[in-house]
């Protein structure tokens, strides 16, 4: 478990909105949010982000760059960064 | 307005920046043609790749003959099939000028060039968070034209770079922060969302494409030939921040570009899938009468593609990732489940 919890917390989130049907049997940090992962799409994407925002209070930037959006690792390094 | 094929000056950058500036998606030869055809008073170079483009339909078939059969769909008179696929293949070679921009030399002579009908209902709306909703019907831009006429947005873009304009004009309507583009710096549409969604609940104007190749379905719209089929990015954007939603429709009328803003959608309330119903219902009346006046330009109902690379990439998922419960118009309201972890 890493230090401050932000991981597990983001792929809990995720793994929450993919729902059982969509999330891949093996799923770790590196696990994609779209393709060959999570399979989320714009609308989940969203959902991921705001879902973010209430659990972390926080916000992300403007330019929210779509390397973000990549893996869970990438989306919690977001989160730290805010 | 410029009358056609008259002359107008713009300081231009060099060749070489011209030339680096091409579009991803625009390929190395059609980018070689549209610099030439730049050059020339506008719109020539317009009539000229509508030419090209009709020409390349006859010698390559596969789209001449997709243009018959939706023609066919429309019409029953043979004659008046081949005419309005003829004209289908050479209004796309308009539109792909109208969408790098050729031969127009910046935002003003743009914007002399656009009329824009129902502004009465994007001023009643101002202030609590608009939505403009696109349609891949007509010439492409509808965003860019408002823009270039006064109308502020900002233009909820989700990949690709859809215009162009090299002259001086055009990059310090960039420049400026004029125009915004939420994609410049976000590749993900669902970043595109999130941005555009804060812009909504800050009072502001997006222009957002109903229809396209990607996104979650929402719903289909019946039409002769090819349903149109509606994403769910700007369902989901209503959702959150109650914005109202504007339809927007645009066609050519000659050599002008006419942007009709229609009355606003009913609201996103209530039970999701009656709310769903009911714009699906109010879209079908303003696509409709569209689709009956302008069949020559519904080129993505006709030349769209996208879904069969969707259905291919598809294949791909485990097969427990694709059904998913409910309608796509629900699973695109319904609000989010609860995820404390």
């Amino acid at each position: 478990m890493s230090d401050d919890g932000v991981l597990e917390r983001v792929q809990a989130i995720v793994a929450g909105i993919a729902g059982a049907d969509r999330t891949p049997a093996v799923v770790g940090p590196d696990t994609p949010l779209g393709e060959d992962g999570f399979w989320l799409d714009s609308v989940d994407m969203l959902e991921v982000l705001l879902a973010c925002e209430r659990e972390f209070s926080t916000s992300f930037p403007a330019n929210l760059a779509g390397a973000a959006l990549a893996t869970v690792r990438s989306l919690a390094e977001a989160v730290r960064a805010r | 307005m410029t009358p056609p094929g008259e002359a107008i000056p713009s300081a231009r950058p060099g060749w070489r920046a011209i030339w680096r500036a091409r579009p991803a998606r625009v390929s190395a030869s059609l980018w070689a043609v549209v610099i030439l055809l730049d050059r020339l008073p506008w719109p020539w170079g317009e009539g000229i790749l509508a030419r090209i483009y009709l020409l390349k339909a006859i010698f390559r078939g596969t789209r001449l003959r997709r243009a018959l059969r939706w023609a066919g769909a429309q019409t029953e008179s043979p004659i008046a099939r081949w005419r309005l696929a003829v004209k289908l293949c050479s209004y796309y070679g308009r539109f792909v000028a109208r969408l790098l921009l050729v031969g127009f030399r910046g935002p003003d002579h743009f914007g002399s060039q656009v009329v824009v009908n129902g502004e009465e209902h994007l001023a009643a709306a101002r202030g609590h968070g608009v939505i403009l909703l696109g349609f891949h019907l007509g010439p492409p831009g509808a965003a860019l034209a408002l823009r270039a006429t006064g109308h502020e947005l900002t233009w909820a873009r989700g990949w690709g770079d859809s215009q162009s304009g090299s002259g001086e004009g055009w990059r310090r309507f960039h420049q400026e922060g004029e125009m915004l583009s939420l994609s410049q710096s976000s590749t993900s549409l669902g970043g595109v969302l999130y941005e555009a969604r804060r812009v909504l609940l800050d009072g502001g104007v997006i222009y957002i494409t109903a229809d396209g190749g990607r996104g979650r379905r929402a719903f289909k719209i019946s039409a002769p030939g090819a349903p149109m089929i509606i994403r769910s990015g700007w369902l989901a954007l209503c959702r959150h921040t109650k914005a109202t939603v504007l339809p927007v429709l645009t066609h050519l009328d000659g050599n002008r570009q006419v942007v009709t803003i229609h009355p606003p959608l009913p609201p996103i309330d209530g039970d999701p899938a009656r709310a769903v119903e009911r714009c699906r219902a109010a879209l079908g009346q303003v696509i409709a009468p569209y689709l009956r006046e302008h069949p020559e330009q519904c080129y993505s109902l006709v030349f769209g593609r996208r879904e069969k690379k969707k259905r291919s990439k598809d294949k791909r998922r485990p097969p427990s990732a694709r059904p998913r419960p409910g309608t796509p118009a629900e699973r695109a309201l319904e609000p989010p489940p609860d995820r404390s972890p």
